[in-house]
């Protein structure tokens, strides 16, 4: 794409949407990299640039907007930030890259296809990088993301191509460690606005932009193919029937299907799939629609229409994020919500904590604010016992604290125990 | 008062709407809906879930996308309008006949009460009256104990709304703490809540202005004519334009002007200015909204331009 192009805002309404989260140690720059996006691609609109005329624009003030933040010089929350290209539109997951708030992070990774991850060219000495980027790598790859590495203030480093060299071998070691593959690097400044919407000045760089690299970013792949889910949010009724409305997590549905339904698995077939109201042939991944089945089957809320390989369990081993402030407590019993199942849950074990300084494994017997550790969780009634790395909609759980209401953890089923 | 589109689809009865034959949800305005609609269905959950219903487009897109969630069944929402009663009298006869259409049951509630009550006291006789619909807004949860209430607010409208959750809890005085937001991963939203307390529910918040009009173009949703070019008094005042009504009288030195204009909001008649237009219809909308250069809240909204953190501020008193 050149420079001179002019993108309207949201100008492809009808084409596709790429949903990804920024990343970065605190400095290394994310906040004027988004700035940057959102002003070259000519998104901003004028009253919300007002103030950013000049020379040395803050394009950080565009995505730092709570006052709080703006006393502290520190993005708190995530944000949410909208742009297009004439291809695509995206949605910006701006996370924050202060140690206390990967909480943050992991929530913006888990409603973004791909992650942007901004490692400060300048900063990278001897080939060590930061903590909070090797913390920020480890959460991609725990939560199964595809990453694009901005190597940001190349002008400050001379567009040094060795310096660029350095990061990316450094990074390379650590995505060996964390299994993470086809990883795209490209060197950017964000100040300048090289290499992220307009071609840089590096004349060694050949490769695609920023932009670029996202447009060919594939939304998160489609799990159509895949083995059929559909939890259900709410049973309605009409005309003396039931129908059962849900979102498709995985697979695909067409009246007529065999399908299995509820924690007994029992057979049943599909009569009739609505959205809407209206009769559809086929519904795919990611389609919210209502069910009518031929029989009369106890299937409530909560309750899964699934393929017939489904198979449930009571025990499970997971990567366990832990969100709460409020550290884990052994004899207490949390709320786990899988699709659209509540259910009580106990973490009977911690395997281990991964140090995300070192990115090993340490034996550990608690869980605080921001540890990712290996658990084995019991449930009361049987969840769905399936694997996040095939099945990310279902293979995905939450806790919630009873007491407090809070949400204490994200949970990613590695293993089915029982 | 006269309505841009008919009415075409007849969701309730299930079966006039066009779907498409296959549903994919990849597309934009798709993978939009299929959200809203999961949203709406995790509503519910609560026992007495409102709809704010304003008679505004997000509202009436947000109408929409409820009655398609539970379609054919009826949706377990009513709607309920904080009205100041500084509303365009079309717009209040559009609200009534589309709830009434929609077979859900409307509660209004008047910033005027809260006025007579003391609850909410006014500046003068003719300030905006927007800040104090959040004292009405919790007057009326407490009377109807509503445990969620459903707003069509957007992240892209303004700073403060771009870290909202889609689930948003409230304390008892209905005041949003941004440090205390609970994560919110994979759509599976939290939505426990304690004595006293409520949430707020935002199904619209990955959506757009343009993905409203694209929408709005689409399902052929019907809105007050004063969305599309009419003619109006108007007067210019800084780089503004304010309709001059009853209640919003010119100025003795002011030049009144007749021009072609429609709203791009339809909130208090106080604080909502329109913009010249020559846009007949929802896709003219639209692509006058691809081009646009100023954002919807700037150049329609005077209450967000007192202070960058107005918003911030209202939310943090319990505005919606």
């Amino acid at each position: 794409m050149d420079g001179g192009a002019i993108f309207r805002p949201a100008a492809n309404w009808s084409g596709e949407q790429v949903r990804f989260m920024t990343a970065g140690s605190v400095d290394d720059g994310k906040s004027t990299l988004i700035g940057r996006l959102l002003l070259d691609s000519k998104s901003l609109l004028t009253d919300q640039a007002a103030g950013l005329e000049g020379e040395d624009i803050d394009l950080a003030a565009l995505t730092d907007g709570l006052e709080a933040e703006r006393a502290q010089g520190i993005t708190i929350d995530v944000a949410y930030r909208y742009f297009a290209t004439p291809r695509t539109s995206f949605i910006i997951a701006d996370a924050p890259g202060h140690e206390q708030y990967t909480r943050n992070m992991v929530t913006a990774a888990s409603v973004s296809d791909v992650v942007v991850l901004v490692i400060d060219a300048a900063r990278v000495e001897h080939g060590v990088l930061k903590p909070q980027t090797r913390r920020h790598a480890a959460v991609a790859a725990l939560m199964g993301l595809d990453l694009i590495v901005a190597v940001n203030k190349m002008d400050l480093v001379g567009w040094s191509q060795e310096r660029f060299d350095e990061v990316r071998t450094a990074f390379g070691d650590v995505a060996g460690v964390l299994g993470l593959r086809d990883i795209a690097f490209v060197p950017v400044s964000g100040k300048r606005g090289d290499n992220i919407v307009r071609r840089g000045e590096a004349p060694w760089y050949e490769g695609p932009t920023l932009v670029e690299l996202l447009e060919q970013a594939p939304a998160r792949a489609s799990h159509a193919a895949s083995p059929l889910r559909l939890p259900v949010q709410v049973v309605l009724r009409h005309g003396g029937g039931r129908l059962y409305a849900g979102r498709i997590e995985s697979g695909a549905i067409r009246p007529g299907d065999r399908v299995r339904v509820g924690p007994g698995a029992v057979e049943a077939s599909v009569a009739q799939v609505r959205v809407g109201g209206a009769g559809v042939a086929r519904a795919e991944a990611g389609a919210s629609v209502t069910i009518e089945l031929t029989e009369d089957r106890d299937l409530d809320r909560g309750g899964v229409i699934a393929d017939g390989g489904v198979r449930y369990a009571r025990r499970v081993v997971a990567d366990l994020c832990w969100l709460d402030e409020h550290a884990w407590t052994p004899a207490r019993r949390y709320r786990l919500r899988q699709g659209a199942l509540e259910t009580q849950a106990l973490i009977e074990g911690v395997r281990f904590v991964r140090d995300m300084g070192t990115l090993e494994n340490a034996p550990a017997s608690a869980l605080k604010l921001n540890d990712i550790a290996n658990v084995q969780i019991a449930a009361r009634d049987p969840i769905l016992g399936d694997l996040f790395t095939e099945l990310p909609g279902t293979g995905a759980f939450v806790l919630f604290d009873p007491e407090s209401n809070q949400t204490a953890a994200a949970g990613m089923i590695r293993e089915i125990v029982e | 008062m006269r309505l841009a589109y008919e009415f075409g689809d007849a969701l309730m009865g299930g079966e006039a709407f066009q779907a498409p034959a296959l549903q994919t949800a990849t597309t934009r305005l798709d993978r939009l809906e299929a959200e809203a609609v999961y949203i709406l269905r995790e509503l519910a959950f609560y026992e007495r879930a409102a709809l704010m219903f304003s008679g505004g487009k997000d509202s009436a897109v947000l109408l929409h996308l409820a009655l398609k969630a539970f379609a054919p069944a009826r949706a377990p929402f009513r709607l309920l309008h904080i009205d100041t009663g500084h509303n365009f009298a079309e717009v209040i006869a559009y609200r009534d006949a589309r709830a009434k259409e929609a077979g859900l049951p409307l509660i209004v509630r008047e910033v005027e009460d809260s006025i007579r009550r003391g609850s909410v006291r006014l500046a003068g006789p003719n300030a905006s009256r927007n800040g104090a619909q959040a004292v009405t807004l919790l007057e009326a949860q407490q009377e109807f104990e509503f445990d969620a209430l459903i707003g069509g607010a957007r992240r892209d409208e303004e700073k403060a709304r771009a870290k909202e959750r889609v689930f948003s809890h409230r304390d008892a005085f209905g005041a949003w703490r941004p440090r205390a937001q609970r994560p919110e991963l994979w759509g599976l939203y939290n939505r426990h809540i304690g004595v006293g307390e409520n949430m707020r529910v935002f199904p619209l918040s990955n959506w757009t202005e343009a993905d409203i009009w694209a929408y709005i173009a689409r399902e052929r949703i019907a809105l007050p004519s004063l969305y599309y070019r009419h003619a109006r008094d108007v007067v210019r005042r800084q780089d503004l334009l304010f309709p001059v009504t009853d209640l919003t009288p010119a100025a003795e030195s002011e030049v009144v002007e007749r021009l072609v204009v429609r709203f791009r909001t339809v909130g208090d008649i106080t604080c909502t200015c329109p913009v010249e237009s020559d846009a007949a219809n929802a896709e003219d909308v639209l692509i006058e909204t691809l081009g646009a250069t100023v954002s919807e809240r700037g150049a329609t909204r005077m209450d967000d331009r007192a202070n960058a953190a107005a918003m911030e501020r209202r939310k943090l008193e319990g505005y919606f």
